[in-house]
C-alpha cells in the first residue's frame, strides 16, 4: 500500500539518486524517477570491479544491485532514457514536464544530477587525442570490465604503467581550485589490481599529495607502497619516443639531480570531477545556481526550497558517500512531508566522549527516547538524554526493534530494551614523542587552545610536524592548516612540515592556497631519515631534507613544535566488538570495512557505528553520519513485520545445540521465551547459512533446500550456484548457453559440501559456486564458507579436480562471467 | 650536502613576494608540473624548474645564484606554462638574475652589449655616422635593384606612417635581411622610415632581469619614436624585442606609447589582407615547418600571423609537434645565444628541436625571430640536418609580386 501518490522527484537514477528512491520505497513513498540513461546505475555501475584476493571495498559492484532493486520496487515510477523538459513553480510545488510529454505534479525535488568527468584533451601537452596508450580512469574501467588490457601491452608481461593524478583539480588557473577526492583512491586501487593482473608489472604513480583517507585506504596504501613506485609531483607532459614507440614522460632525478625521460606503455590519467553537463540547465530551471565550480557544495551557491541537492552535485563524491547522501535526502523530504510514521523509539548511545554526546543530543532532538552509556560531559543537563554512566554492559541480546542490553550499574543489574545501538566509542589518543629531544613540544590540540585563548603567548616562530609517524588523519590535517593561517594572521612565523597536504573536503584546496598565499611555509619529507631534530636553547633545531629541494640540507630554526596525537584502537575496542558482535577492521578499529554495511552500519541490522572508533572522520563527517543513522530510523523498519524469510527452524527436528545462534551472521536468531531457537525475520537476511550448517538440518528453507537445490540440476550440464548480489547480477543480461544451469542462491554461505555432492551425485558436469569477493558478502563470510566447501569436497580422495569450482565474481564483472563458463565448457 | 638556512628576509623572496596573486612564488604547490616540461628535456645540466621556484620561495638566494640554473633557464617560460598557480618562470629567473649577488654571473659579452647599448645606443656599437652610411649605401643598392628612383630608403623622416626598428645584425653582416625588408615596405605605398636612434631591437637588461636598465632601453626607443611622431612602429623580427616592446611594454614603461607596435609579420599580413601586398607562393614551391619564437608565441599570445603569411608565401605550413603554447625553445633563448663562449652547451638545449625538426621531414623551415633563426641554422649544420632555415619576413619578400 502507497502512503501517497507520487509527489517526488528524483532526477537522476546514479548512486545517489537510487539510494534516495529505495530510502522513500522502503518508507512506502512513491516517487518518480528521472534518468537519462536507458539503465539506472550512474556512473559507478560502468567501473570496474577493483577485487584483488579480497574486495577493495570501492563500491562500484552495488550500484549494479541497487539499479536491479529499484528497478523492481512498486513504489518507484522510473522514466528512463527521458529528460526534463520544463518544470513551473506551481502554486504547491511544481508542476514537471518530461521531453516525452508526460506531466506531473510534484513537492519535492531531488537532484542527484551526478558529476561529468574532466576531458584532458583541454590540456594540449598530455596529448590525450593522439596517443592511443593514453587513458583516462574511466577508460581504464572499461577495459578491465572488458578484460582486454593486455592489448594495450604488445603482448609485454612486464609493462611499465605509469598513473598521473589531479588531472583537472586542483589548478587554480584552470578555475578548478578543489580536489576531486576520490581520484587518488580510484588510481590507488587500479594500481593496486593491475599489480595483481600483472605481477611483472613496473607501475609509477605520480601524485601531487596522496589522499589517504579512510579505513578502506590506509592499508592499501600500506600494500601498495610497497609494490609500486610512489613519486610525488605531476607531470605535465606526455610526448612518444618514435622510435620506441614508447609514451616519454620528462621527471626529476633525484640521485643525478638533472632531468631524465622515463618510457611507458600506458599511461593512465587520474581525471577529475565536474558538474554532469545537464545540470547548469537544469538548474536554471529549477531557479538554482550552482558556485562557480558548477557544484551545490560552497555558501556561494543559490539553493530554493523544495530542491535537495544529493550527490556528486554536491561536490565530488565516493560511491558510498553518494549513497548516504542520497538517502539522508530522502530522509529530510519524508520528514519536511510528515509522512514518516515509524514510531519514536528508543535508541541506546555507547561512548565516553563528544562524539557520542553529540549523537545523543541531535538523536534525542528528534524526539528518540535516547539512553547513553557514557558521562556526557559536554552536554548541559536539561538535554533530554538518559544518562547511565558507570554502567557496565554485560550483554546485548535480541534484534534491531527490541534489543535488550543487560547492564551493571553500581551492584545493581539492569534491562534496558531498545530499537538500536549507536557506537560512537573513543580510540586511543596518544602524544607520540621525538626521539632525542628534550624541549617541551606542544600537542597540536594545546598549540591551537592557545592561538584562540591566549594568542598573546603565542610564540614567534612554530613548526607544525605532520605524518612523521604515518598518514596524518584528516581531521589532525585540517586543524594544523587552519591553525597556521590563524598564527599567520597573528604575524607570526608557522611551518608545516609534513608528507602531504590532505585537501578534502568542499574548501580543502582553498584553505590550503590561503595559508600559502599567506606565507604559510610547507616542506616535504619523504621518509624519516630526511629530518632530524635536535634541541636548540629553549627551541629546536630542524634539519631537512626537502623533497623538492633534495641536495641541500635546509635547517629551520623554531621556538614551539608542534605535533599532532596519534589515534590508535582503544584497548576496549576488542571487547566491544565481541559484545556487538561484529569484526573489527584490519587495524582494529570497529566495523568491517565491507561496502555492504558501511558507512555507518552493520551486518546485525539496528547496530550502527559514528565517530572516529570506526573510521576517519572529521565533524562534517560525524553530521553526516548520524543525519545517516537518523535517517535509517527513520525509514527502516525496526518493528516486527511480517516478512517471508524463507527460513524456518522445524522445532520438532532441533537439536537445541545453538549452533544456528553462534554461525548467523547477522545475529537474527534468539532464544524464545519457550528457550529454543526463534529466527527473528526483520533481523533476518536470508542468507541460509544457518540452513547449511543445521547438523540437526532442522532449519528448513521454503525454496532452497538442499533436495530442491539437486533437483534443479540437469544431468551432464554444468551447474552454477550465482550469489543473487553479485554473481547471478553479472550474468543477468547474458543468454547463457545450454549446457548450464544457473541457480540463484541467496548467498554463498548457502552452500555446504552435502549440496555440492547432490548436484554432482544428480549428473552434474561440473558445480561452479560464484559468490562475492572476499569481504564483499553481506553475511560477512559467505565467499570462505564456499570455498572451504569446495576444498572439502576435493579433499575426497578420488574427486576429479576439474568438477567443483569456487569463482568469486562481483556484480559488474559480466565478462569475467562470461570467460568463466567458456572455459569451463572447453 | 650544500647546507642552507631558509631566510624569509632575503631579497629576492621580498621582491616575489610583492607580485600579486599568480605570480607569488610562495603560492607553488609543488605539484612538479613544471619540472616535465622544461625545454632542456633530458639533456645534460640545465635547470630543474622546481628547485628554482622552491629556491625562490623559501628565501635561498646565494644557492641560486650559485647554482648553473640561474644562466642555463632559457626564459622561455615552457615550464610553467602548465603551472596551476600561474607562476611564471622568466619572471623569478630574471628577478634572480637582478641580485647585485647575481652580478658576476653574468656573461662578459651581454655586459659590454648593455654597456654598448646605454652608453653608444646600439648593442653592436655602431655610430650614427655608421648608420647613415651603411643606410644610404644600402638605399642606392635597392633604387637599383627595383629600378625607381623614389625607393630610396628614408632615414630620420618625421610624421611617416612606419618606423622600422631593425635587429643590429641587419646593420651589420646581415644588410640583405634589411633590403628584403625594405623591399616590403616599398610595396606598400606608405610613408615610412629607419631613424639613427632606431638601430636595435633587442632589449638585453630583459635577459638579466635588471628592470631600470630594460625600462631605458624601451625608453631608447619610444622616446625618440615619438618625436619623429610614427603611427606605427614595426618590429624586427626579434622574440625577446617583441615580448618587451610589444607584450611587456606597458608594464615597463608604466604608459601607453602614442604609437601602435606591430612585428614585421603582422605588418605583412595586414597590406597582404587589404590586397595592397601581393604574393607568388610559387617562388617557394614547398611546404614548410614553422617554428614558434617562445618569446612571440607562448609569452606573448602571437601564434597566427607568421603562420598566416607563411601559407601566403609557401605551400603550407607543417607544424612541428609540440608547438604553440608547447613549443620548444630553439635553445638559443635567456641570453644564451648572445653568450659566444655558449655554444656547446646551446647545442645540448637545442638538441631536442633538432629532433623536432628531423622529425618533419622537410628540408625547410622557418621562423619570426633572427634569434632563433640563428641557433636553428647553426643547430642544422651542427646536426648535419640539411634543413634550411628562413625567417618568416625574408620569404615574404621573396615572394612579393612588385
Ligand atoms: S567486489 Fe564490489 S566493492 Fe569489492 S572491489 Fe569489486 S566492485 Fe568494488
Ligand atoms: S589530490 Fe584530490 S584531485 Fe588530486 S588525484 Fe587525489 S583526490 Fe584527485
Ligand atoms: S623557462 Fe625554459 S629553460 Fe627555464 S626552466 Fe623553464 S623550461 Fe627550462
Ligand atoms: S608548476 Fe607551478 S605550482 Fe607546480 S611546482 Fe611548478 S611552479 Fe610550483
Amino acid at each position: 500500500m502507497k502512503k501517497t501518490t507520487p509527489n517526488i522527484l528524483i532526477l537522476g537514477g546514479g548512486v545517489a539518486g537510487m539510494a534516495a528512491a529505495q530510502t522513500f520505497s522502503d518508507q512506502d513513498v512513491a516517487v518518480h524517477l528521472v534518468e537519462r540513461e536507458s539503465a539506472l546505475g550512474g556512473h559507478a555501475a560502468m567501473w570496474a570491479c577493483m577485487a584483488t584476493d579480497t574486495c577493495q571495498n570501492c563500491g562500484a559492484c552495488l550500484s549494479i544491485e541497487m539499479a536491479d532493486q529499484v528497478q523492481k520496487q512498486e513504489n518507484v515510477i522510473s522514466h528512463l532514457d527521458t529528460i526534463v523538459e520544463t518544470i513551473n513553480k506551481a502554486k504547491q510545488g511544481y508542476k514537471v514536464i518530461l521531453e516525452n510529454k508526460e506531466t506531473f505534479n510534484v513537492e519535492k525535488i531531488i537532484m542527484a544530477t551526478g558529476f561529468s568527468l574532466f576531458n584532458p584533451v583541454q590540456i594540449n601537452s598530455l596529448h590525450y587525442d593522439e596517443y592511443k596508450n593514453v587513458i583516462t580512469t574511466a577508460e581504464l574501467n572499461t577495459i578491465l570490465q572488458k578484460e582486454t588490457l593486455s592489448g594495450y601491452f604488445n603482448g609485454k608481461p612486464d609493462p611499465k604503467i605509469a598513473f598521473i593524478q589531479c588531472v583537472g583539480s586542483r589548478n587554480r588557473e584552470q578555475g578548478k581550485d578543489f580536489c576531486s577526492q576520490v581520484c587518488c583512491k580510484i588510481s590507488m586501487r587500479h594500481a593496486n589490481k593491475l599489480t595483481h593482473l600483472f605481477p611483472e608489472s613496473d607501475i609509477t604513480l605520480f601524485y601531487m599529495d596522496l589522499q589517504i583517507i579512510g579505513k578502506e585506504v590506509r592499508p592499501l596504501f600500506k600494500t601498495l607502497s610497497k609494490n609500486i613506485a610512489l613519486v610525488q609531483g605531476v607531470p605535465a607532459e606526455i610526448l612518444e619516443d618514435t622510435e620506441t614507440n614508447m609514451l616519454t614522460i620528462v621527471a626529476e632525478d633525484k640521485e643525478t639531480q638533472s632531468r631524465v625521460s622515463k618510457a611507458f606503455d600506458l599511461i593512465v590519467l587520474s581525471v577529475g570531477m565536474q558538474p554532469s553537463p545537464t545540470l547548469e540547465t537544469t538548474a536554471g530551471i529549477l531557479g538554482l545556481k550552482p558556485n562557480s565550480w558548477g557544484f551545490f557544495n560552497t555558501d556561494q551557491a543559490v539553493l530554493a526550497e523544495d530542491v535537495i541537492i544529493a550527490g556528486c552535485a554536491n561536490g565530488p563524491k565516493d560511491i558510498l558517500s553518494s549513497k548516504q547522501d542520497g538517502r539522508i535526502a530522502a530522509a529530510k523530504v519524508i520528514e519536511d512531508l510528515g509522512l514518516n510514521t515509524n514510531n519514536k523509539l528508543n535508541i541506546a548511545v555507547f561512548g565516553q566522549g563528544t562524539q557520542a554526546d553529540q549523537a545523543a543530543e541531535i538523536i534525542s532532538s528528534k524526539g528518540y527516547s535516547t539512553y547513553l552509556f557514557g558521562p556526557g560531559t559536554s552536554l548541559s543537563k536539561d538535554t533530554p538524554v538518559t544518562f547511565l554512566n558507570e554502567s557496565n554492559i554485560i550483554s546485548i541480546s535480541g534484534t534491531a526493534g527490541n534489543f535488550s542490553l543487560y547492564y551493571e550499574s553500581g551492584n545493581e543489574k539492569k534491562y534496558l530494551t531498545c530499537a538500536a545501538i549507536i557506537a560512537a566509542f573513543e580510540p586511543e589518543q596518544s602524544l607520540n614523542r621525538l626521539e632525542n629531544i628534550s624541549n617541551e613540544f606542544l600537542s597540536l590540540d594545546a598549540f591551537s587552545q592557545m592561538i584562540e585563548k591566549k594568542p598573546d603567548t603565542c610564540p614567534d616562530n612554530s613548526v607544525i610536524l605532520l605524518d612523521y609517524f604515518g598518514p596524518e588523519f584528516k581531521s589532525f590535517a585540517r586543524l594544523a592548516l587552519k591553525t597556521s593561517v590563524k598564527a599567520k594572521a597573528l604575524g607570526k612565523n608557522i611551518s608545516i612540515i609534513m608528507n602531504k597536504t590532505l585537501v578534502h573536503g568542499a574548501l580543502g584546496q582553498r584553505l590550503y592556497d590561503t595559508a600559502r598565499q599567506q606565507g604559510v611555509d610547507f616542506f616535504r619529507f619523504e621518509t624519516r631519515e630526511d629530518l632530524k631534530f635536535e634541541d636548540s636553547g629553549n627551541g629546536f633545531l630542524i634539519k631537512l631534507r626537502e623533497t623538492t629541494l633534495p641536495s641541500i640540507e635546509l635547517s629551520l630554526n623554531c621556538d614551539c613544535l608542534v605535533l599532532p596525537p596519534s589515534l590508535t584502537p582503544a584497548e576496549g575496542f576488542k571487547d566491544a566488538a565481541a559484545l556487538l558482535r561484529l569484526p573489527l577492521d584490519r587495524e582494529g578499529f570497529l566495523q568491517s570495512a565491507n561496502t555492504r554495511h558501511r558507512l555507518t552500519r552493520s551486518s546485525r541490522k539496528g547496530i550502527f557505528f559514528a565517530g572516529t572508533c570506526h573510521d576517519e572522520i572529521d565533524k562534517n563527517d560525524l553530521d553526516n553520519e548520524i543525519n545517516d543513522i537518523l535517517s535509517a530510523l527513520s525509514t527502516e523498519s525496526f518493528e516486527l513485520p511480517d516478512v517471508d524469510t524463507g527460513v524456518e527452524i522445524n522445532q520438532g527436528m532441533c537439536a537445541q545445540c545453538l549452533t544456528c545462534i553462534r554461525v548467523c551472521p547477522h545475529s537474527a536468531i534468539v532464544m524464545n521465551k519457550k528457550n529454543r531457537p526463534q529466527i527473528v525475520a526483520n533481523a533476518c537476511f536470508s542468507c541460509h547459512l544457518c540452513v547449511s550448517n543445521c547438523p540437526a538440518y532442522a532449519i528448513e528453507s521454503k525454496e532452497l533446500t538442499n533436495d530442491q537445490i539437486a533437483q534443479k540440476v540437469e544431468k551432464d550440464k554444468m551447474v552454477i550456484l550465482a550469489c543473487e548480489r553479485s554473481a547471478a547480477l553479472a550474468a543477468g543480461s547474458l543468454t547463457l548457453p545450454d549446457h548450464i544451469t544457473l541457480i540463484p542462491i541467496p548467498c554463498a554461505c548457502r552452500i555446504s559440501s552435502d549440496v555440492i555432492l547432490k548436484a554432482l551425485l544428480n549428473g552434474a558436469s561440473k558445480v561452479i559456486i560464484s559468490g562475492c569477493h572476499e569481504e564483499n558478502c553481506r553475511s560477512m563470510e559467505g565467499s570462505n564458507i564456499a570455498d572451504a566447501s569446495v576444498r572439502q569436497v576435493l579433499s575426497i580422495p578420488g574427486m576429479d579436480a576439474s568438477k567443483v569450482a569456487w569463482e568469486p565474481i562481483a556484480a559488474n564483472e559480466t565478462k569475467k562471467f562470461e570467460r568463466i563458463i567458456s572455459k569451463a565448457r572447453g | 650536502m650544500d647546507t642552507a638556512t631558509i631566510n624569509k628576509t632575503s631579497t629576492l623572496y621580498k621582491m616575489l613576494n610583492q607580485f600579486e596573486l599568480g605570480n607569488n612564488i610562495s603560492e607553488c604547490l609543488t605539484c612538479g608540473a613544471c619540472n616535465s616540461r622544461c625545454t632542456w628535456f633530458n639533456g645534460e645540466g640545465g635547470p630543474l624548474p622546481r628547485q628554482i621556484i622552491r629556491m625562490a620561495a623559501l628565501g635561498l638566494d646565494e644557492q641560486l645564484v650559485n647554482s648553473n640554473m640561474l644562466w642555463d633557464c632559457l626564459l622561455c617560460n615552457r615550464c610553467t606554462q602548465g603551472c596551476p598557480m600561474g607562476i611564471s618562470m622568466d619572471k623569478v629567473v630574471r628577478k634572480a638574475r637582478s641580485l647585485a649577488i647575481a652580478d658576476d654571473t653574468i656573461p662578459k659579452d651581454i655586459k659590454i652589449g648593455i654597456k654598448n647599448r646605454i652608453e653608444l645606443g646600439d648593442v653592436n656599437a655602431l655610430t650614427t655616422e655608421e648608420f647613415v652610411e651603411t643606410v644610404e649605401w644600402v638605399s642606392e643598392e635597392f633604387v637599383d635593384e627595383v629600378d625607381d628612383p623614389k625607393a630610396e630608403i628614408p632615414h630620420d623622416i618625421k610624421g611617416t606612417k612606419l618606423l622600422y626598428l631593425p635587429n643590429p645584425r641587419e646593420l651589420g653582416i646581415n644588410l640583405l635581411h634589411l633590403t628584403a625588408m625594405a623591399k616590403l615596405f616599398y610595396a606598400t605605398k606608405e610613408t615610412w622610415t629607419l631613424s639613427a636612434h632606431h638601430t636595435d631591437v633587442t632589449n638585453w637588461g630583459y635577459f638579466v632581469g635588471k628592470d631600470d636598465i630594460a625600462k631605458k632601453m624601451v625608453l631608447m626607443v619610444v622616446e625618440p619614436a615619438e618625436a619623429l611622431g610614427v603611427e606605427t612602429l614595426v618590429l624586427s623580427e626579434c622574440g625577446h624585442g617583441y615580448h618587451a616592446l610589444k607584450y611587456l611594454m606597458e608594464d615597463i614603461i608604466g604608459r601607453k606609447p602614442k604609437f601602435e607596435v606591430v612585428s614585421m609579420p603582422e605588418l605583412i599580413v595586414r597590406y597582404a589582407k587589404k590586397g595592397v601586398l601581393k604574393f607568388d607562393p610559387g617562388v617557394h614551391p614547398y611546404k614548410i615547418a614553422y617554428h614558434d619564437p617562445c618569446n612571440i608565441a607562448r609569452k606573448s599570445g602571437g601564434y597566427d600571423a607568421p603562420r598566416e603569411l607563411l601559407s601566403m608565401v609557401c605551400e603550407g605550413v607543417v607544424e612541428l609537434i609540440p608547438n604553440r603554447e608547447d613549443g620548444v625553445c630553439c635553445g638559443g633563448g635567456g641570453g644564451i645565444l648572445q653568450d659566444s663562449t655558449s655554444k656547446n652547451k646551446r647545442m645540448i638545449t637545442g638538441k631536442p628541436k633538432a629532433d623536432q625538426m628531423t622529425a618533419t621531414g622537410l628540408p625547410n623551415l622557418a621562423t619570426a625571430c633572427l634569434s632563433c633563426h640563428r641557433q636553428l641554422s647553426e643547430l642544422s649544420n651542427h646536426y648535419k640536418l640539411g634543413i634550411k632555415v628562413d625567417t618568416v619576413a625574408s620569404l615574404a619578400s621573396e615572394s612579393l609580386i612588385l
